[in-house]
């Protein structure tokens, strides 16, 4: 993967390159000082969403060495094109839309997703999932309590399984607390592609951890909950 | 409205639940769930599904990530 990430064209900064050359070769000392503290700068703010970056990359490339390279490379990226950040807007943002750009162009031409393309464009009815509407108030709240007490790598799996793109807004709008506006700023997509993306994204965890819980339903309510 | 006002918060459950609903709206869901016993059993369903999520997917980079990158920006 880091072979692969180094050898691939700078989609992401592009023309800012060019802005930025133009900076250089300036007084040698002054210039110095500037980098370093143009760096300084960066790390101060940029750093502390490393985690939570990590995060997000685990979602996307599904492993930690991955994960790993994909973070490294968002930094490397972000810090190139920091002088086209504007201070004061929404730093964990623009970083997101870094690291979302980079898995798209760099890693996911190595992982082709026959759904690629398409994903939005399916029928419900291709993509199954749960059906709310015949539910009874007690089968929900049933439902709810069973997702409470599901394990941490349950929910990993559920969504290691649904399509990627409602993978990445599901994770943008739940974990992240992303806007609508800005998944889609982040996904390069339009706020209705969001909203779908997150509804069926939802209805098909939804249908996962049901039958997850199902099969895991013990003898006795008093054991679930040491289901670990 | 003139329905029991379930349509109207079917609709907009999901937009409720991440808060991208205007102030209006949102009190009208709001009013909706506190009498609709169905309704709001559906919103605690998918409220129990967004928090899980957020709590599973909490990850601490590997610790020598950090230093990896700051390597990485040096030499930038």
């Amino acid at each position: 993967m880091t072979a692969l990430l180094s050898t691939q064209p700078d989609t992401v900064i592009g023309e800012l390159e060019l802005s930025l050359m133009t900076t250089d070769r300036v007084e040698h000392s002054a210039t110095d000082t500037a980098a370093a503290d143009k760096r300084r700068q960066f790390e101060e703010q940029a750093l502390p969403f490393m985690d939570q970056l990590f995060g997000a990359a685990m979602r996307m490339t599904r492993n930690p060495s991955d994960a790993a390279d994909l973070v490294q490379e968002t930094f490397v990226k972000a810090f190139q094109a920091f002088g086209q950040y504007q201070q004061g807007t929404n730093l964990k943002a623009w970083l997101y839309r870094i690291q979302t750009n980079t898995f798209i162009n760099i890693y996911r031409k190595n992982q082709r997703n026959p759904y690629q393309g398409t994903i939005d464009e399916l029928e419900d009815w291709q993509l199954g999932g749960a059906e709310s509407v015949t539910q009874s108030v007690s089968t929900r709240s049933a439902e709810a309590e069973a997702i409470d007490h599901l394990p941490d790598s349950a929910v990993k799996d559920a969504l290691q399984s649904i399509p990627e793109d409602f993978r990445l807004a599901v994770y943008f709008a739940d974990v992240e607390g992303f806007s609508y506006q800005e998944i889609a700023d982040i996904m390069k997509t339009p706020v209705g592609t969001v909203m779908s993306r997150l509804h069926r994204g939802r209805r098909l965890l939804r249908e996962l951890l049901a039958d997850y819980a199902r099969d895991r339903t013990p003898a006795t309510p008093a054991s679930s909950r040491s289901k670990k | 409205m003139t329905d029991c006002g379930c349509e109207k918060a079917k609709a907009e459950l999901e937009e409720y639940l991440d808060r991208e609903l205007n102030e209006a709206d949102f009190q009208d869901v709001s009013d909706h769930l506190d009498n609709c016993e169905s309704c709001s059993s559906e919103h605690l369903v998918a409220l129990a599904l967004k928090l899980k999520v957020k709590q599973a997917c909490r990850e601490t980079a590997p610790e020598d990530l950090r230093s990896a990158i700051l390597s990485k920006l040096a030499d930038a």
